[in-house]
């Protein structure tokens, strides 16, 4: 499975085996598909972000902040459909966190863990300097905790008072992935 | 224990032992380059041992000295024999680090300092949420330390971050505002 960041056309470029979703860049023209899952109050909820309010409000969002970040990709269905996204942020040198956000009506089939999956399994390849692969989730957000731990995700522990969340502080689990572990 | 703005005095759990905390100055080179140039005390901090005085000089106007909030460790004649630090990692969380002369290891005075700190860093300030250490999974001295104060150890993160050129598990550990000092 080939990562391919530099296409002007947003080809498919990573399938899953079972041939149900696959990743690629994300264009203006999913904004539609975008605000079924930024409009959604309970998609947001363990997010930083407050739900989108308009069609205006995910065009700029998608341009000045999707289409800019340095690694994220549209989850998307056989038809080409976005029905979340995925990313890959830095935190230093050696460690990368990962985030990721499914629209709701798509939630308890496994769609998540096979986008994590996807990319825990290239990511290292493409790049080779990270040691680490982190994802912090709160404490109360269980679904999102059995998807890392299906994949394969390390448990590490629970931070207290980690961050503030839409003005409360919030206990957060700490994940990781290193390039030695098995996939699950 | 009394506590003005500047100095914190407590008496450590060890008889023989009693110290205080007290703002850095460029008169303590001497006794800063007494542990700074030993490399048991260096072994797991992100520095290498201080080669000269003027380095030693450098470093304290450069790092110490404008540091948010850093403290001598000190004995009953002022001598500073190590300091403790709480560096912000974010609006809501600080970090603490400390380092002793190895002369000075074994007697409670690191947990002694830790807890002097543990114990007065939320009033001082109040915005903070959580006050945590990251110390390196061979680290058990230090490790010991904080389970004395109360510090919860929340879990082994792995290949967390780079020191002297390795990639090293770090233990992490917290104390929280509303957390009892042991």
């Amino acid at each position: 499975m080939e990562m391919d960041s530099n296409e002007t056309q947003p080809k498919v470029v990573v399938s899953s085996p079972a041939r149900r979703i696959s990743l690629r860049q994300m264009t203006l023209s999913d904004v539609d598909h975008y605000m079924v899952w930024a409009t959604d109050a309970k998609v947001a909820q363990f997010c930083s972000w407050e739900p989108c309010t308009s069609r205006e409000e995910a065009i700029t969002y998608i341009t000045d902040s999707v289409l800019t970040h340095p690694w994220l990709r549209a989850i998307c269905l056989e038809d080409d459909r976005p029905i979340g996204y995925i990313l890959i942020m830095a935190v230093d040198d050696i460690r990368k966190e990962i985030g990721y956000v499914l629209a709701r009506k798509y939630w308890g089939k496994g769609f998540a863990t096979e986008a994590v999956r996807l990319v825990t399994a290239e990511i290292f390849k493409e790049m080779p300097e990270i040691e680490r692969l982190e994802a912090l989730v709160d404490v109360d957000n269980m679904g999102s905790q059995r998807v890392l731990e299906k994949v394969g995700f390390t448990r590490e522990g629970v931070m207290r008072n980690l961050i503030i969340m839409k003005g409360s502080v919030r206990d957060m689990v700490m994940f990781s992935f290193l390039p030695s572990d098995p996939l699950k | 224990m009394e506590i003005d703005s500047c100095t914190l005095k407590a008496v450590s759990s060890s008889p023989s032992e009693k110290i205080h905390l007290r703002p850095m100055t460029l008169s303590d080179i001497d006794d800063f380059m007494v542990w700074a140039t030993d490399i048991n005390v260096t072994r797991f901090c992100t520095w290498e041992p201080c080669t000269s005085r003027e380095a030693g000089i450098a470093y304290i106007n450069s790092f110490v000295l404008p540091h948010p909030w850093l403290r001598a460790i000190c004995l009953d004649d002022d001598r500073a024999i190590g300091s403790i630090s709480v560096t912000p990692v974010d609006s809501i969380r600080g970090e603490i680090g400390y380092v002793i002369g190895s002369k000075y290891w074994g007697k409670g005075i690191a947990t002694e300092a830790v807890r002097l700190v543990a114990a007065e860093i939320f009033k001082e300030k109040p915005e903070m949420e959580r006050l945590e250490a990251l110390v390196d999974v061979d680290n058990i001295g230090s490790q010991k330390v904080l389970e004395k104060v109360g510090f919860v150890r929340e879990g082994v993160m792995r290949k967390f971050m780079c020191l002297k050129g390795n990639v090293r598990d770090m233990v992490m550990f917290s104390f929280l505002p509303s957390d009892s000092l042991l």
